[in-house]
């Protein structure tokens, strides 16, 4: 179906309720709708268009139009196309149907643009704070445009965080807020009865840091790579990579090929890194710290080889918007490709041995089910989808970068537990060692950076995903007044696998419930995006260790 | 009588002194197939030296609280009194077995103990892992020995040794000592079957509000009965070579525990950790049948 026949069935079911349709660029739709068709509309897209929820953003337009606007986003793999469907919303009745109830994804998406823009989503079947803090005060939302981002509200006195009663006869084990195995911070609720999980709750965002409302605020658009590659401290380059070029498709620039040549390489490396620093991970938790050191040992060599090329180890600081800044030149290229393959030969003797050995298999297998249908009704992304069987992979499904020329092998498997989700990581590894080998032979010469004009018109939109080791990620920019963006929004893969945990955890030993939430290679910081104390005025200030001291003791008044 | 207290320090000293050294054997067996250097082979030493000098933090004022780390050293220093290390056992008696299996359990109990005793969700969880351990394990070792016993006709340590010694092989004996072999891993609360405590699951489980010297008694308790099972297992069941000089004995005893030594030490390197209904399972099926084994051939006479 071509996006003509989308706009026009959903013209011929809503007639004038479907206010505006637009393409500014083929394949992305962003549709208006009246308030009151919200839920019909996206039940359309879902149920009879077969559309893939990815995520709402909600966003104050009151200086422009006067409104606020809720925008629920979704994917049309098989036809590539994205459809924004976005509602206005009046700041005296700001309020909008859920769309939950049908629309099992979009829990968290709703949840998060009630705190923070203040939209009541009417309905929500479990409308609790999500990723406000819960001593912030009611009604102050940040991510509206009158609230400045270093505003600190007075924190409420006696909160705690809402918390579900646990089942009948059941028994609760809390996991957090320190959160042991990941060591990251998150609270798992698990309701057990004896050593049975019946049910769970969760409360993260204890790392929330605002960096949209930055990216909203203060940052510039060449700013913005750098803080968004430190979104997440392992896969930092696809959210600089995605910006990047969600950035270059509102703007209509072009980034060079040899420029997405290189980002396409040195997104397959951060992945084939994550994904040996997941397998380590994962035996880890297992109790099997041979797998850790020698996952690690193997994935060494790939720091290095990243230090040599970027000159960092995992932040690269390569991309800006228009291209990248450093190049891969040729007499680089036999060093990559011997490293490519020591690594390649090692992981083989890895993935042999795992795949032989009883007690882990004893783990994994049939532990962490998630059933296909499951899985596509709370729309899961990434190895966790694929594992399920399910087929949508973003570098298939909405090439980027150089995908539309490197074919991508899409893996699946179809077990639906802990141990599909490792095959297809481990197999992952090989495919992207082989679109290393095929990237650098195929890299065309040329330009690494766009000419860009001095300014960026406002209100252009883009949206583009990208295949994270960890699945889809999703950004969004609106441009806005003098060279800056207006609204800046993030989904990284792990916000939406999270969602599927209470169903991956129904039913398993407490033991099992640490390696099924890392089967999903959770990625908190990518979700959470953490308060980073900021503490730079408008003029460049060095801080001294005596300063950080200072600040920390200050802070920890609070 | 003073000859039995030379041995019973004997015993006390070879036990203490040697099983962080054991530890340490097995901790750069699997630094080596981590393809790590590893720490010294005293580390452990040093690790005791250390939590003895450490604050000890008390979430309970309790008896149970404060008497469990000694509770559960002293039980396991005191079955090691009635174990032959080599020499003859300081306090060997009718009934001798019976009683090293009651202080061994004991010592299991005291973990248990100290974990009930601090009101910590992690640590109940641990405790009842330790409790199904315990239950799994315990009659594997049990059985063996009747089954050694009921070859020698004795429930004495030295009569089960110098029965076997002189009698050789039998198969009933032989197929004992593998139950005992395969139950060690679980003893020693090593890999794969280290599920109650040191646990990324449970953040280290019954021992998690332990500290300072109460860590230090429970963490060598710990490595004490490694070396107090592996040397029963040797002793009753590999009693060979043997000869009426007891140095002699006690430097080819600890030869074969260096073996075992090495061979948990591997098993714990490269093994995930089994959930408690898995290892409970693998017990009852095959480890207890192999126990049970072993005592219907001595009954047949085998």
């Amino acid at each position: 179906m071509t996006s003509q026949q989308v706009i026009e069935g959903m013209r011929a079911k809503f007639g004038a309720g479907l206010r505006d349709a637009q393409e500014p660029v083929p394949g992305t739709l962003y549709l208006t709708v009246d308030k009151e068709l919200i839920q019909p509309a996206c039940c359309h897209l879902q149920d009879d268009l077969g559309g893939r929820f990815l995520i709402s953003a909600g966003i104050d337009r009151r200086s422009g139009e006067g409104c606020f606007s809720v925008t629920h986003i979704f994917s049309r793999d098989k036809d590539k196309q994205f459809i924004c469907l976005r509602a206005d919303v009046p700041e005296n009745a700001a309020k909008v149907a859920s769309i939950t109830p049908w629309v099992a994804a979009a829990n968290w998406s709703e949840r998060e643009f009630q705190d923070m823009i203040g939209v009541t989503a009417e309905g929500h079947p479990d409308p609790r704070r999500l990723v406000l803090a819960d001593d912030w005060p009611d009604g102050v939302y940040p991510l509206r445009k009158d609230f400045p981002y270093d505003a600190k509200p007075e924190p409420v006195q006696g909160a705690a965080p809402q918390f579900k009663e646990a089942p009948e006869g059941a028994s609760t084990v809390v996991i957090g807020p320190f959160y042991p195995v990941l060591e990251e911070p998150a609270q798992l609720r698990l309701f057990v009865d004896g050593e049975r999980v019946v049910g769970c709750d969760y409360r993260g965002f204890y790392n929330h840091r605002g960096i949209e409302k930055l990216g909203d605020s203060v940052l510039t658009y060449n700013q913005i790579p750098f803080i968004a590659e430190r979104i997440c401290g392992i896969c930092g380059f696809i959210h600089s990579t995605c910006y990047c070029e969600t950035a270059e498709q509102a703007a209509g620039i072009q980034a060079p090929r040899r420029a997405r040549y290189i980002r396409s390489i040195m997104l397959e490396i951060e992945r084939i890194h994550s994904h040996l620093l997941w397998l380590g991970i994962a035996g880890h938790i297992l109790g099997f710290d041979t797998v850790l050191m020698q996952a690690w040992r193997i994935r060494e060599p790939i720091m290095w080889l990243c230090e040599k090329i970027t000159g960092n180890r995992k932040t690269y600081g390569m991309n800006l918007v228009g291209g990248v800044r450093r190049d891969i030149p040729a007499d680089l290229h036999p060093e990559i490709l011997d490293i490519i393959g020591k690594i390649e030969a090692e992981s083989l003797a890895v993935a042999d041995a795992i795949q032989g050995d009883t007690t882990l298999l004893v783990r994994l297998q049939g532990v962490g089910m998630l059933p296909t249908e499951q899985a596509k009704r709370l729309c899961v992304v990434g190895p966790t989808a694929r594992g399920s069987d399910l087929d949508i992979d973003a570098r298939v499904d909405h090439p980027y970068s150089a995908y539309d020329e490197l074919d991508t092998r899409v893996i699946t498997h179809d077990g639906c537990d802990n141990w599909a989700r490792v095959l297809v990581r481990v197999e992952e590894v090989f495919e992207s060692i082989r679109l290393v080998r095929e990237g650098l032979r195929r890299m065309p010469d040329g330009p690494i950076m766009a000419e860009v004009a001095e300014e960026i018109p406002p209100g252009r939109q883009g949206l583009r995903t990208i295949e994270a080791p960890r699945g889809e990620a999703i950004h969004y920019l609106m441009t806005g007044e003098n060279n800056r963006p207006d609204r800046w929004r993030v989904r990284a893969p792990t916000y939406q696998n999270l969602q599927a945990l209470p169903s991956m955890i129904q039913g398993e030993t407490i033991a099992d419930v640490p390696i099924t939430l890392g089967s999903m290679d959770p990625c908190f910081s990518c979700t959470e995006r953490v308060e980073t104390v900021d503490v730079r005025t408008g003029q460049q200030a060095i801080l001294t260790k005596d300063d950080l001291f200072r600040l920390s003791r200050a802070r920890s008044g609070l | 009588m003073y000859e039995t207290l030379g041995f019973a320090i004997l015993n006390i000293a070879l036990v203490v002194g040697l099983a962080p050294l054991a530890e340490g054997v097995m901790r750069r067996v699997r630094a080596i197939v981590h393809s790590r250097k590893g720490p010294p082979l005293i580390q452990p030493y040093l690790d005791l030296l250390k939590l003895l000098a450490k604050e000890d933090l008390r979430p309970s004022t309790g008896l149970l609280w404060r008497m469990a780390p000694a509770l559960c050293l002293g039980a396991t220093l005191t079955a090691a009194l009635l174990v032959p290390l080599g020499p003859p056992p300081p306090l060997a008696f009718g009934g001798d077995v019976i009683v090293f299996l009651y202080f061994t359990a004991l010592a299991g109990v005291a973990l248990m103990l100290n974990a009930f005793a601090c009101s910590n969700p992690y640590a109940y969880v641990g405790a009842s892992r330790e409790m199904m351990m315990i239950l799994s394990v315990e009659p594997v070792m049990a059985v063996a020995l009747v089954t050694a016993a009921l070859k020698a006709g004795s429930l004495t340590f030295p009569d089960l040794i110098a029965h076997h010694a002189q009698s050789g092989a039998s198969v009933s004996m032989v197929v004992a000592g593998v139950a005992v072999l395969l139950a060690l891993q679980a003893h020693s609360g090593k890999l794969p079957f280290d599920i109650a405590e040191a646990d990324q699951e449970i953040m280290e489980g019954p021992l998690i509000e332990r500290s300072g010297p109460g860590l230090a008694l429970f963490r060598l308790a710990a490595w004490a009965k490694f070396l107090i099972f592996a040397s029963v297992l040797v002793q009753v069941f590999v009693p060979w070579p043997r000869s009426g000089f007891w140095p002699v004995n006690l430097a080819v005893n600890f030869a074969s525990i260096s073996v075992l030594v090495l061979l948990v030490g591997l098993v714990n390197a490269v093994n995930p950790r089994l959930r408690i209904d898995q290892s409970m399972s693998y017990f009852a099926r095959i480890v207890v049948f192999v126990a049970l084994a072993g005592l219907v051939f001595a009954t047949i006479g085998a």
